[in-house]
C-alpha cells in the first residue's frame, strides 16, 4: 500500500554519521558510552533525537492562504487515482485530507496524537453496533454537498453506490474490496449473483444501515477508507472501466481538482478529463466552493493553503534541493542520504526533518514447510542469533526505523520492555541461540551448531539494492554462527516478489519482504498468517503458517515429515469478532503467540516515515492513516517561498 | 533513387517489425514481473489474478498477443492510429501521452542539435584551418572533455552552478511555449547546452578530421591555383565535401535521441519520451515501454534513410542504387 520506499542511494554511512552528529552536539557522550556500551548507547542517543523529531510542529504562526507545493518522482498509482481501487498511502492522504470525506475519518495526526482513532466525518457520530455486532446505523450530517459540477447534497445512496462499486468495478480487484465483504450481499455482487447489496439499506437520504454476515470489530475502519466516500452515480456510471473515474473525481472535501467546474456532466459523451489532473505530471487542487467548514472539524481538517500542487520530478536529488531552497514545501519521497545526514547534523535546520512511525514492518520470513525451518528451535535460534543492531546500522540507523521485538509494528500493538529473544542492544545472543539450537533435530551432536545437511546451502532471497542488500552480509554472518549456511540470492524487487509469492518455488527464506498496514487494526497484518489466505501466486503468507494438506496440493507446496505447520486461523477468527479493549487484548496475545511460539519471521526493521520541510512551512502534521505528511494540517507562509 | 527509397522503406518496415517482435518477447514473454500479479494488489486471490490476466489480454497465446499488437499498431485501435493501446499505469491512451512527450523530446533534441552543430562545426573547422596552433590544441582539449564528461554529471554541475549557486536560470521542469515563451526558453537552455556540449565535442573532432583530409585534396589545390581566395576555397569547395558526413551523423544522432534522452530528461525533469520510458519501466507499464521502443526504432530507421538520401544529394560522388 505504501508509496514510501527508501532512497535508492546507499544509506550505510548514515547511522554512523548520525551518531557522530549527536556526539558533536550532545553533552554526556563519554558517560553514556561507558555505562551502556558503545554502539548501543550511541544508537540510543540518535533514537532520542529521532523521537524528538516526531509529531506535529509549528514554525511561526500558521495562516490561511498560499500554495503548498509537493513533488514526487512519480504520481504513485495503483488504479489511476480512482478512489474505488486506488491503494497507495500517498493517494489516501490526498483523498482523505483534502478531497474526499467519509462516514468516519481520522484527525490526521500521529498515533500518539490520536491519529489512529476514528472520528465522525460525514456521520453525525460513530454508532455502537447492534444485533450482536452485526448492524451499524449511521446518520449523515446536513450541509455536505458534492463539489462542482455536481453541486448537490450527498445522500446515503451515494455511499451505498460507492461501496457497491468495490464489488462490481474491476478497479477494486485485488485492492481492498475484501474489507467490505462482511456486508450482506457484497460477495453475491462480486460473484455476479446480485445487482445490489441487500446488507446496505438507505431508508432515507440521511440514514445508512450496514448489516454484516458476522461481527467484524474493524468494520468502521473500512468506512474511513476512500473507496467508501460518496460517489455521484451520474458521473461515475460513465466510467465503468478500471481506473477511468480517476480523471473525473467529484469531491466532498475542502479542495477540488482545478478545472472541475468546467467538467460537462450533461451526458457521458460530453465528459472530458478534468484539466487539473494528469497522472503523468501531477495534480492541482483549489478550494471547493461547496465545502462548508461548519460541517467539518478543524481537528480533522484545518485546510490552511488556498491551493495544493502535487507535481512529478524524476530527479530525486533535485526535489530535495528545491525543498531546501524554498521552491517546494515537501515531498512524499524519502530524502537522500546526504540530505538526511546534513539535517541531522545541523541543529539550526534539524527540526525541518520530521520522523514518525511508518507502520511498516520489514522482516525475514522462514518457510515453515522447508527444512531446517520446519523446526521451531531453528527458527527461535535464528531470532536469537540475528545481529539486529547491525541490520539497523546497515539500513542507516535509528532514523530509518526501530529494532522490532515482535511481529506487529509498535505503533499498532505497543509492547514495552518485551524481549522474547534478545535484550538491547540486539546485537545477537549467540550463546542463547546455541542453547536453543541444541534442542533441534538438525543439531545431531547437540553442540549448538546445526550440523545436518539441511542447514547447508539454505536459499535466502533478498533485494539487490540498498538498504536491503546492505543487510545480506550481517544476516549471513549471524546465521553461520549457529551453523545455518545461507546461499543468498539478491534479486530485483519484482523478482523477489515472484519468488517469495509462489509457494511452489519453495524459497526457504527471504529478507527482502515487508508489509504496511491499511488501517490501525492488527487484522490488516494478520492476513500474513492466515492459512486460508495462502495463494499459488502473489502469496503474502510466505512462511505458510496454517498450511493444510489440501491447500499444499493446490499451491504446490510440500507438507514436511514433521507435520503440517502450526495454524492461527482460529485465533484470528476469535479476535476478529471482538470489539474494544477485548479485541486489542486478543490481538496482543496473538502477536505474542506468533512471535514466541509460531516464529514465522525474524522482524528486522519497524520502519519510520521521513518528511523534509521547506522553509516556508509554518505548520506540520503527520497523518498516521496514510503515513504521509498531514496535508489537512499543513500551512505555508507565501512570503518565505521562492 | 526512387527504387532505392522504396527498397529502404520496405527495410524500415522489416526493421520495425523485428524490433517490435524482440521487444514484445522481452517485455511480455520474459518479463521480470507478471503484469497481472503486479496489478492484482497486495492480497489477491487466484481468481482475481486470472480476471486481470483476462482483462489485459494476457491469457491468450503469445503469438496471438503479438499478432493483435501488430494489427492494432498498423490499423489503429479505439484510441486512433497508430494503435499503441492503453497504459496499465494510468489507464489512459498511450498515443496521447506519447504525442505530447515526443514533442518535448523533439524540442530538446532539435534545439540541442542546432547548438551542437553551430559549436561543433565552427570549432572543428577553425581547428582544421589552424592546425597545430594553440587554438587547435585548446579546441581538441575541449572536445576530449565534452566526450569524456557524462551527461548526468554535466547536468548536475550545470544545475548547481546556474540554478543553485548563481541563480541565473530556473531549475528543472518544462514550461510549454504557449504558456510562456520566455520561461520555455529559459528552461530549455540547460538541457540544450548539456546535450550540445556532449555532441559538439564529437562533431568538432569529426569535422576537423574531414576538413583536414579535404583541404589536402587535389581539387582544393586546383581551386587555389585558379587564384581563388582562401575564404572561397573553404566555403565553396572544402565545406561541401568536408561537412557532408555530418549529415549522416546528425540524422542518426537525432534519431537515437528520440529514445535516448533518458538521463537528460531525468536530470532536468523534462517529461519527454526518455523520461516516459524510465517511469514506465519502473511502474511495470509494459505497453508504454513497448510504445516508446517502437517509436524510437521507427525514428532511427526513417531518419537514417533521410540522412542517406540527403547525403547523396549533397555529395555527387555517392550514388544510391
Amino acid at each position: 500500500m505504501r508509496r514510501r520506499w527508501l532512497t535508492r542511494s546507499a544509506l550505510l554511512a548514515l547511522g554512523c554519521a548520525a551518531v557522530l552528529a549527536v556526539a558533536a552536539c550532545g553533552g554526556d557522550d563519554d558517560d553514556s558510552a561507558d555505562t551502556s556500551g558503545g554502539g548501543g548507547a550511541a544508537n540510543d542517543d540518535v533514537a532520542a533525537v529521532v523521537d524528538a523529531l516526531g509529531g506535529s510542529a509549528e514554525f511561526g504562526t500558521p495562516e490561511q492562504g498560499g500554495t503548498f507545493r509537493i513533488e514526487n518522482t512519480d504520481f504513485a498509482l495503483f488504479d489511476a487515482f480512482d478512489p474505488t481501487g486506488e491503494y497507495f498511502g500517498s493517494d489516501w492522504t490526498i483523498y482523505s485530507n483534502l478531497m474526499l470525506r467519509t462516514l468516519v475519518s481520522y484527525n490526521f495526526s500521529t498515533a500518539e496524537e490520536g491519529g489512529n482513532d476514528l472520528v465522525p466525518d460525514i456521520a453525525t457520530e460513530i454508532p455502537e453496533p447492534t444485533d450482536g455486532g452485526k448492524t451499524y446505523t449511521f446518520t449523515l450530517k446536513d450541509g455536505i454537498k458534492f463539489g462542482p459540477p455536481v453541486n448537490r447534497a450527498i445522500t446515503s445512496k451515494d455511499i451505498k453506490y460507492a461501496i457497491e462499486r468495490t464489488a462490481v468495478n474491476k478497479a477494486a480487484l485485488g485492492s481492498y474490496s475484501n474489507y467490505y465483504r462482511p456486508i450482506v450481499g457484497i460477495e453475491d455482487m462480486e460473484a455476479g449473483k446480485a445487482k445490489t447489496a441487500s446488507g446496505i439499506e438507505t431508508p432515507d437520504d440521511k440514514t445508512i444501515v450496514f448489516k454484516l454476515t458476522k461481527p467484524a470489530g474493524d468494520f468502521p475502519y473500512a468506512l474511513a477508507m476512500p473507496a467508501s466516500s460518496p460517489i455521484p452515480q451520474e458521473v461515475a456510471k460513465c466510467h465503468p472501466q478500471r481506473g477511468e473515474y480517476g480523471r473525473y473525481v467529484i469531491v466532498t472535501g475542502p479542495y477540488m481538482t482545478e478545472g472541475s467546474d468546467k467538467l460537462d456532466v450533461s451526458s457521458c459523451g460530453a465528459q472530458k478529463p478534468i484539466s487539473g489532473f494528469n497522472p503523468n505530471t501531477g495534480l492541482k487542487l483549489v478550494r471547493n466552493p461547496n465545502y462548508d467548514p461548519s460541517t467539518d472539524d478543524t481537528s480533522i481538517r484545518q485546510s490552511y493553503p488556498d491551493r495544493f500542487e502535487i507535481g512529478v520530478n524524476t530527479n530525486l536529488d533535485n526535489i530535495f534541493d528545491k525543498i531546501e531552497r524554498g521552491e517546494l514545501e515537501g515531498s512524499f519521497e524519502t530524502p537522500p542520504n546526504a540530505t538526511l545526514k546534513r539535517y541531522l547534523q545541523d541543529e539550526s535546520i534539524r527540526d525541518r526533518l520530521r520522523i514518525n512511525a511508518g507502520d511498516r514492518m520489514w522482516y525475514m520470513y522462514m518457510n515453515l514447510t522447508t527444512p531446517p525451518f520446519d523446526d521451531v528451535h531453528v527458527r527461535r535460534a535464528m531470532n536469537l542469533a540475528m545481529d539486529l543492531e547491525g541490520i539497523q546500522r546497515a539500513w542507516g540507523g535509528p532514523v530509518q526505523g526501530a529494532t522490532p521485538t515482535h511481529v506487529l509494528p509498535q505503533s499498532m500493538i505497543r509492547l514495552d520492555d518485551y524481549y522474547p529473544f534478545q535484550q538491547p542492544p540486539f546485537s545477537g545472543d549467540v550463546a542463547a541461540a546455541k542453547e536453543e539450537m541444541k534442542q533441534s533435530k538438525y543439531d545431531t551432536d547437540q553442540d549448538g551448531v546445526c550440523d545436518a545437511p539441511e542447514c547447508k546451502g539454505v536459499i535466502h532471497g533478498n533485494r539487490n539494492f540498498a538498504p536491503w542488500s546492505n543487510q545480506t552480509a550481517v544476516i549471513e554472518q549471524s546465521a553461520s554462527q549457529i551453523g545455518v549456511e545461507l546461499d543468498s540470492r539478491e534479486l530485483s524487487r519484482s523478482a523477489i516478489q515472484i519468488a517469495t509469492g509462489e509457494p511452489k518455488r519453495k524459497m526457504q527464506t527471504s529478507s527482502g519482504t515487508g508489509w504496511g498496514k491499511d488501517y490501525a487494526d492488527p487484522s490488516t497484518f494478520m492476513v500474513l498468517f492466515d492459512g486460508r489466505n495462502i495463494q499459488p501466486e502473489g502469496n503474502n503468507n510466505q512462511a505458510l503458517v496454517g498450511l493444510t494438506a489440501a491447500k499444499a496440493k493446490d499451491v504446490g507446496a510440500d507438507i514436511p515429515a514433521s507435520g503440517v505447520p502450526p495454524s492461527v486461523d482460529a485465533d484470528i477468527d476469535a479476535c476478529t469478532a471482538l470489539l474494544g479493549q477485548e479485541r486489542t487484548d486478543c490481538w496482543t496475545t496473538l502477536d505474542k503467540k506468533l512471535t514466541e511460539e509460531v516464529v514465522p519471521w525474524i522482524p528486522l526493521m519497524d520502519a519510520t516515515a521521513i518528511d523534509l520541510l521547506g522553509p516556508a512551512v509554518t505548520r506540520y502534521g503527520f497523518d498516521q492513516f496514510g503515513t504521509e505528511m498531514a496535508l489537512a494540517h499543513m500551512a505555508v507562509d507565501p512570503s518565505l517561498q521562492k | 533513387m526512387g527504387r532505392y527509397i522504396v527498397r529502404r522503406l520496405i527495410y524500415v518496415v522489416v526493421v520495425v517489425l523485428a524490433v517490435t517482435l524482440l521487444a514484445f518477447v522481452i517485455f511480455f514473454v520474459l518479463p521480470s514481473q507478471d503484469p497481472a500479479v503486479a496489478f492484482a494488489g497486495r492480497n489477491p486471490t487466484a481468481d482475481q489474478i486470472e480476471q486481470i490476466r483476462e482483462d489485459l489480454g494476457l491469457d491468450k497465446p503469445v503469438p496471438v498477443q503479438y499478432g493483435l499488437y501488430v494489427k492494432r499498431l498498423v490499423t489503429g485501435d479505439e484510441y486512433g492510429w497508430p494503435g499503441l493501446g492503453f497504459s496499465y499505469h494510468t489507464r489512459a491512451p498511450i498515443k496521447d501521452e506519447v504525442s505530447k512527450r515526443l514533442s518535448i523530446t523533439l524540442q530538446i533534441a532539435i534545439g540541442g542539435a542546432i547548438l551542437w552543430l553551430i559549436l561543433g562545426v565552427s570549432i572543428g573547422m577553425l581547428s582544421a584551418l589552424k592546425r597545430r596552433t594553440w587554438y587547435d590544441r585548446a579546441a581538441m582539449g575541449f572536445a576530449l572533455l565534452g566526450v569524456s564528461a557524462p551527461v548526468f554529471w554535466l547536468g548536475l554541475i550545470s544545475l548547481y552552478l546556474f540554478w543553485q549557486k548563481w541563480e541565473l536560470l530556473p531549475g528543472t521542469g518544462y514550461v510549454s511555449f504557449s504558456e510562456s515563451p520566455k520561461q520555455w526558453f529559459l528552461h530549455m537552455i540547460l538541457p540544450w547546452s548539456v546535450l550540445a556540449l556532449l555532441f559538439a565535442a564529437v562533431y568538432a573532432r569529426v569535422v576537423r578530421g574531414n576538413m583536414i583530409d579535404t583541404m589536402s585534396e587535389d581539387y582544393i589545390r586546383t581551386a587555389r591555383a585558379k587564384g581563388l581566395g582562401e575564404r572561397q576555397v573553404v566555403t565553396r569547395h572544402a565545406m561541401r565535401a568536408g561537412l557532408s558526413p555530418i549529415i549522416t551523423l546528425l540524422g542518426i544522432d537525432l534519431a537515437l535521441l528520440i529514445g535516448n534522452t533518458v538521463v537528460t530528461e531525468t536530470v532536468f525533469n523534462m517529461p519527454g519520451l526518455g523520461n516516459y520510458i524510465l517511469v514506465s519501466t519502473d511502474a511495470g507499464d509494459l505497453p508504454a515501454v513497448l510504445a516508446v521502443v517502437v517509436i524510437a526504432s521507427l525514428a532511427v530507421a526513417i531518419l537514417a534513410l533521410v540522412a542517406d538520401v540527403v547525403h547523396a544529394l549533397l555529395d555527387p560522388r555517392i550514388r544510391l542504387r
